[in-house]
């Protein structure tokens, strides 16, 4: 099957569109950075063909400054693994900011291949006052230009047709630069045909226009090539001008001209009639003081709502995961198997799955600030303070996503335009509190403020959150000077999108997609570690007949985790542990919602159909829990000492790997677990030898 | 040669975004410095007119209708007359 590739500026509708051609779920987002993988779905034309449309991440320009914005221009020049030469592409263009939008246009054209441009929120533009001559538009790029308006399913027939078999010819391209970068595109043309490097002229044009595309190594791009292409630039700079300076202005040029010809705007820069209503919005939200009190307040609001809406839905859960184990139980017969579906992947699986009204509930909040366009409005306010530890307002979002899960916080750098920002908003993105960490705060906690009333607890419980986030961002700040190096701040550019009644389908749809990526997780990744913790919990199997075979916490003493346990007593008896709470460590490291289910095994604490039983049973197990002397394992300082602990361990492998995905280094991925480990051991060893000392 | 200088003497009448008082209209005249390719592909491009809504450290421009917020040093390296 043809591929036809889906580009565009950020917030020009793209991902809507290509939800209207292939009537897909996609997610969309008024945000920036969005898309930030690429997506495909299939879409039939009027003729009876049959395409894969390719939603790619949206950008400026071809040349990229993020990681997501590498994928489109590598797609597009036939340069990403895996992924073939679009037959097609189709260039989604706001027609609203049309100045703007022509440049990437531009781009593609030069690109060589079949370009249609779909026209979208042509109603936006003509309510700002744009008047677009779609005819002169066509002519002057020489390709097809198609009005729509997306959002309401308007023009997508039209855009079919026009992607009819043959595609339209390809345009040639648009602007002609200054003599010298004239003949280095010639002359490089010339050396990529001798190599035979597919499409010469776009990839000559990136070597000269892209300096990030010259320097480092390309794939399919001769070193002798780059090495040419370097020389090229030289002498271009030489001879007074860089070609990339050259290039980028006699685009811009040209996009005006064009612009003079085909688009007529009343007022010179689209604001008629003086301050819109997003202007007198901006006026309160990013107002120094009132900004932050309208930051706060909805911050405040966002996890109230989630922590007291969130009870039902878990309450719910954890029925339907009860009557899943009680049902399996009743029908299997008993012995190793049944153990460990119920003891091992029920239980394990249903511990994690349970967090899942949380995460949802945070993605429908965060959804909700992208679609109305506040979100980009957080990231410009908090970049001030960002900017103090060494990040930029851009790591907001990934940070705010990491109060649900590190994972989908750490996917979210990839629309951060600086590689070392990046990695460093990647390596402080685990100490914000996850929901997994909240059923242990929940033990913990009530364990620490026993006959203390909700509001206690509650503010401790927010205590934790602040702690977290500001030891990320103390971390941030030390680490900034060894991974930014010299390297200068980066400087914050955003587009601040008008703000619009958020599209609640649209948010529910990503939600269901987010909810089976995270039920897929649990059913893959936290299926195989339960099972493998449940083996090294059961085997090896007491005697019949021995003590051990009646007691399971026993059982568990002589399993290969007790054995595990023993082995690291030393290590975590200084911060006030015994060997079975390091035996659930140990098990946490893997996942750390399984220290609680861990922990009641090994005080024989049996799970029971109500949560809040279940946990005073274990506390009450663990207050009288007593080393050999007699002396009491769990006094307050110990659960004190395990608190700050889960604070700052990063116990979640699937992190560790995405971490590793997203580097592209074991170096950083263990680099940080063990870093965080080490922060959470001292942390912990100092806040109960230090407690000791002053009891 | 006179071109030169003429163009000269438009950037010596000029100032910097950073500079321009809120609220002002303006014409870009020319952009100068390491960020000026990505500047104009978000559409800081020269001859065009913008608005300038606020300042701060991060100031907020309006061009072609759409809000841009940038910082203060990708400020300074577009230059700018008040049309």
């Amino acid at each position: 099957m043809e591929t036809i590739a889906l580009v565009g500026n950020p917030n020009s509708g793209k991902t809507t569109l290509f939800n209207a051609v292939t009537g897909a779920n996609q997610k969309t987002g008024n945000y920036p950075g969005v898309t930030v993988t690429r997506v495909s779905g299939v879409f039939h034309t009027p003729h009876g063909h049959k395409f894969e449309l390719l939603d790619l991440p949206g950008c400026y320009s071809l040349s990229p400054q993020a990681p997501d914005e590498r994928i489109t221009r590598d797609v597009l020049l036939g340069d990403q693994e895996g992924s073939e030469l679009p037959s097609a592409v189709v260039c989604v263009v706001d027609a609203s900011n049309l100045e703007r939008h022509l440049y990437l246009v531009l781009q593609v054209i030069d690109l060589g291949l079949p370009v249609v441009v779909a026209l979208n929120k042509v109603d936006l533009a003509e309510k700002s006052g744009l008047r677009i001559n779609v005819e002169l538009l066509s002519e002057e790029l020489g390709l097809p230009v198609v009005p729509c308006q997306a959002n309401k399913g308007k023009g997508v027939l039209d855009l079919k047709h026009a992607l009819r078999r043959p595609f339209p010819q390809s345009a040639s391209r648009k602007w002609q630069a200054g003599k010298h970068t004239e003949s280095a595109i010639s002359h490089l043309i010339s050396k990529l045909e001798e190599h035979g490097t597919g499409n010469p002229e776009a990839h000559a044009i990136h070597l000269l226009a892209d300096t990030e595309y010259r320097t480092t190594e390309q794939p399919g791009i001769d070193r002798v090539v780059r090495q040419d292409a370097m020389d090229c630039s030289a002498k271009c700079i030489r001879a007074g001008s860089s070609p990339e300076e050259e290039i980028s202005r006699s685009r811009t040029k040209w996009v005006q001209s064009i612009c003079k010809v085909a688009a007529r705007r009343q007022g010179s820069d689209g604001a008629v009639g003086g301050l819109t209503t997003s202007d007198k919005i901006d006026q309160v939200v990013l107002h120094p003081l009132c900004g932050w009190v309208v930051f706060i307040g909805l911050m405040f609001a966002v996890f109230w709502t989630i922590f007291s809406l969130s009870e039902y839905p878990m309450g719910w859960v954890e029925l339907a995961i009860d009557a899943v184990s009680q049902s399996v139980s009743n029908t299997m017969p008993d012995g190793d198997v049944k153990d460990l579906v119920v003891d091992g992947i029920i239980a394990g699986v249903g511990s994690v799955v349970i967090f899942l009204p949380q995460i949802l509930l945070l993605l429908f909040f965060i959804g909700l600030m992208e679609t109305t366009g506040y979100m980009a409005r957080a990231a410009l306010l908090m970049d001030g303070l960002m900017s103090k530890v060494g990040l930029s307002g851009r790591a907001f979002l990934p940070l705010l996503s990491s109060y649900a899960c590190a994972i989908p916080g750490i996917m979210a750098t990839r629309s951060m335009n600086n590689a070392k920002e990046r990695l460093l908003t990647i390596l402080i993105a685990p100490w914000m509190s996850c929901t997994a960490r909240l059923p242990v705060y929940s033990l913990l906690i009530g364990m620490l403020l026993a006959g203390q009333g909700a509001v206690i607890q509650a503010l401790v419980l927010g205590g934790i959150y602040v702690l977290g986030t500001a030891s990320a961002l103390l971390a941030a700040w030390l680490l900034a000077p060894k991974v930014k190096g010299n390297e200068e701040a980066s400087h914050f550019l955003m587009e601040l999108p008008s703000y619009s009644i958020p599209d609640i389908s649209y948010i529910f749809r990503h939600l269901v997609e987010r909810g089976w990526s995270f039920i897929r997780k649990a059913g893959t990744v936290i299926l195989g570690l339960c099972i493998l913790l449940w083996a090294l919990q059961t085997y090896p199997k007491p005697a019949e007949g021995s003590p051990a075979a009646d007691d399971a916490s026993l059982a568990l003493e002589q399993s290969y985790m007790g054995q595990m346990g023993h082995a690291i007593e030393p290590v975590v008896k200084p911060l006030g542990y015994d060997w079975r709470t390091g035996t659930a460590l140990i098990a946490a490291f893997a996942a750390r919602e399984v220290f609680n289910a861990n922990l009641a095994i090994s005080y024989s604490v049996e799970e029971g159909d109500d949560e809040e039983k279940f946990l005073e049973r274990l506390r009450g197990k663990l207050g009288n829990a007593t080393w050999p002397d007699g002396s009491k394992v769990y006094t307050p300082l110990t659960t004190l000492s395990l608190l700050i602990f889960f604070v700052y361990a990063l116990q979640c492998l699937p992190t560790t790997v995405v971490v590793r995905r997203e580097t592209g280094s074991w170096k950083w991925a263990i680099g940080q677990l063990v870093g965080m480990t080490v922060v959470a051991w001292l942390a912990a060893f100092a806040v109960y030898q230090i407690g000791r000392l002053m009891v | 040669m006179i071109s030169d200088i003429a163009s000269d003497l438009k950037v010596d009448s000029a100032m910097t975004l950073s500079k321009a008082r809120a609220g002002c209209k303006l014409r870009i005249r020319q952009l100068d410095g390491v960020e000026c390719q990505r500047l104009r592909e978000i559409g800081f491009c020269e001859e065009l007119e913008i608005s300038k809504l606020s300042n701060g450290r991060n100031m907020i421009c309006s061009v072609c209708g759409t809000r841009l917020a940038l910082s203060r040093k990708l400020g300074d390296q577009v230059l700018v007359e008040i049309v």
